[in-house]
């Protein structure tokens, strides 16, 4: 079932009924009636683009209220429509505000965000190209099943490792560091079982076996003839390790008690928390804000990096 | 070949060495933890001793525990369908457009992926919350009603629909991009035979896209499985019970309760419950 056999049917004969059991006698034999009539139409035109820009503003709509929000102070936020703008506009305030409140500490998070996710971008990248490499290039004993045996874990709950996980590195006094929260998300079973599948497809063996033949040794194989080769693979896995780790809350919500360590996603959760607790200033200004900020260099990248998500990210789904 | 097993072994290493030690470590610490109680003897503080299977026992009689699992079952069956059917069409629709209005589009609905899922639930739970609503802005100009996001009836829904805004266009560029690996022969081929575009849509392009879409399903019922950020986020904002999820309700068993071990025996019997769902898929899914 797939698309490795029906690809292969190009034959005009019999493609309308490619092999598969969902499909069977859907197409039977054409119907002359049919000929002609409204064949090549589609859905009209002014219908596709009026759904499709239902969903583009409801994917829009909570970019709407920061973007309304980030204009308005604390009060204005209660007092006029969440998605129009605030006059008079409270902007830079607001921009000094963030970055003045609590000695700056937004400016804080955002580098610790920085350092998380390239640390772990870079590390996590490195460790699933070799691994990936050993699944599709070597064979060693019980291969195959060691990757599903990995590869079954993206099955496991994330709250099943993290708890366990937190008494582990209280032990060994990892606890409340940086090192607690890089460490641990180096492991991306699926980033390996995409390096693999991008290692099958873009790296022939016949390149390794002559590489060989000249004399190249196993590591200068894989740096500098592998490597080079792999870009798209490489920049995708690391986009999606980005995304991880830029994103990542779980984690660093348990292993991280101070504040000045905190990644972005944690911080701005803890001034929404203060915020609406009874009692405590609201800064919902300085949330709305941040927020638009911390998505900055996930949206940056994807602008940049469009090829790499639209093809690359799908690679491993539509493998099959 | 037997030098090439040593090397295999050397580029394996680092991702074992991070594997074992923070993967598999602290499932199998999870499962020997799970084995405890904590019990009182006497009139000292309570102690953790050996319970066997204690945990397992309460767990699967454990109200909370199976309001949690219910609430992911309702999402495996409504959820995930609803976006899953609204990425097939937002993928056959856009599939059909040319120029920059597709091109903005494919990068829009492909955005809140990107975004992180503690800042969108964020931004969500502000769209919802009563004092802040603009729904209930408008709600409340055109005949002084209010809809509550955030009560307990509504609140799973809520959660639903910031899950769908999240995942709808990663699972339609998927989508997306196996269409376009579709050969274009087969249409040419189906309109010489005679079929209309809707024959096309439903006896080719349907057909073909379904390895993905179980993929793309399983995927989704494994995340649901693990919904915890948004219900967690939400929690300062309105009423979020503690046993929406079983995510959620284990956090807190373990960070709020310190109880660490039925923690322990309720992330496991989660792990062999998805196993058990998702596994005849996956093996289906890789033998083809």
């Amino acid at each position: 079932m797939g698309l490795k056999q029906t690809s292969a049917q190009t034959d005009p004969g019999d493609a309308t009924v490619p092999a598969g059991p969902p499909l069977g006698n859907v197409v039977a034999p054409p119907i002359p009636a049919l000929r002609g009539d409204a064949a090549t139409s589609s859905v009209p035109g002014a219908l596709r683009n009026l759904v499709l820009a239902a969903f583009l503003l409801y994917c829009l709509l909570p970019a709407t209220w920061i973007i309304a929000a980030m204009t308005k102070d604390n009060g204005q936020i209660f007092s006029t429509f969440g998605l129009w703008f605030a006059n008079p506009p409270h902007f830079f305030e607001n921009l000094i505000g963030l970055f003045t409140y609590q000695n700056g500490i937004f400016l804080r998070w955002f580098g610790n965000s920085l350092l998380y996710a390239g640390s772990i971008t870079l590390g996590s990248t490195l460790i699933c190209a070799m691994g990936g490499y050993a699944f599709s290039k070597y064979d060693f004993p019980s291969k195959q099943l060691l990757f599903n045996f990995i590869l079954g874990t993206i099955m496991v709950p994330s709250t099943a490792l993290v708890l366990p996980l937190f008494l582990m590195l209280n032990k060994v006094g990892l606890v409340n560091t940086m090192w607690g929260v890089i460490l641990p998300s180096l492991v991306n079973p699926f980033g390996l079982y995409l390096m693999k599948t991008f290692w099958d497809s873009g790296f022939p063996n016949e390149l390794i076996e002559a590489s060989r033949l000249e004399g190249a040794n196993e590591w200068q194989i894989f740096w500098r003839i592998g490597i080079p080769l792999m870009q798209t693979g490489l920049v995708t896995v690391a986009l999606l390790c980005f995304v991880g780790a830029w994103n990542n809350f779980f984690l660093p919500l348990i292993v991280l008690s101070q504040d000045s360590l905190y990644p972005l996603t944690l911080g701005l959760n803890i001034w929404n928390s203060v915020s609406s607790a009874a009692g405590g200033k609201p800064v919902y200004n300085l949330i709305a804000l941040g927020s638009l900020i911390s998505v900055l260099p996930l949206l940056i990248a994807f602008v940049v990096l469009g090829k790499y998500w639209r093809g690359g990210l799908t690679a491993g789904a539509t493998k099959g | 070949m037997r030098q090439h097993r040593k090397t295999a072994f050397l580029f394996l290493a680092p991702f074992l060495t991070v594997f074992v030690a923070f993967y598999l470590t602290p499932v199998i610490y999870a499962i020997y933890l799970s084995l405890f109680i904590r019990k009182r003897v006497g009139i000292g503080p309570a102690k953790e001793v050996l319970g066997g299977m204690a945990n397992y026992v309460r767990a699967v009689q454990d109200g909370d525990f199976l309001n949690g699992l219910k609430n992911m079952f309702v999402f495996g069956v409504v959820q995930v369908p609803v976006m899953l059917g609204l990425a097939i069409v937002l993928a056959l629709l856009l599939a059909e457009s040319r120029g920059i209005f597709m091109k903005v589009c494919r990068t829009t609905f492909f955005m809140p992926y990107g975004i992180p899922s503690a800042i969108g639930a964020l931004i969500w739970g502000y769209l919802y919350s009563p004092n802040l609503s603009p729904f209930n802005q408008v709600l409340g100009a055109l005949h002084g009603g209010a809809i509550e996001f955030l009560s307990p009836g509504v609140v799973l829904f809520s959660i639903a629909n910031i899950v769908t805004w999240t995942w709808t266009g990663y699972n339609m560029i998927t989508l997306f991009a196996a269409l376009q690996n579709i050969p274009t022969e087969l249409y040419e081929a189906a309109r010489v035979d005679g079929a209309t575009h809707w024959d096309i849509v439903r006896s080719i392009k349907i057909p073909l896209l379904m390895p993905t879409l179980k993929l793309l399903f399983i995927f989704s019922v494994i995340g649901t499985s693990q919904l915890f950020t948004e219900a967690f986020v939400l929690r300062p904002l309105g009423y979020v019970a503690d046993n929406i999820t079983p995510n959620l309700y284990l956090y807190l068993t373990a960070a709020r309760d310190a109880n660490y071990s039925y923690a322990g025996a309720l992330a496991i019997l989660l792990a062999l419950l998805i196993f058990v769902i998702s596994g005849p898929f996956l093996r289906r899914i890789s033998s083809s």
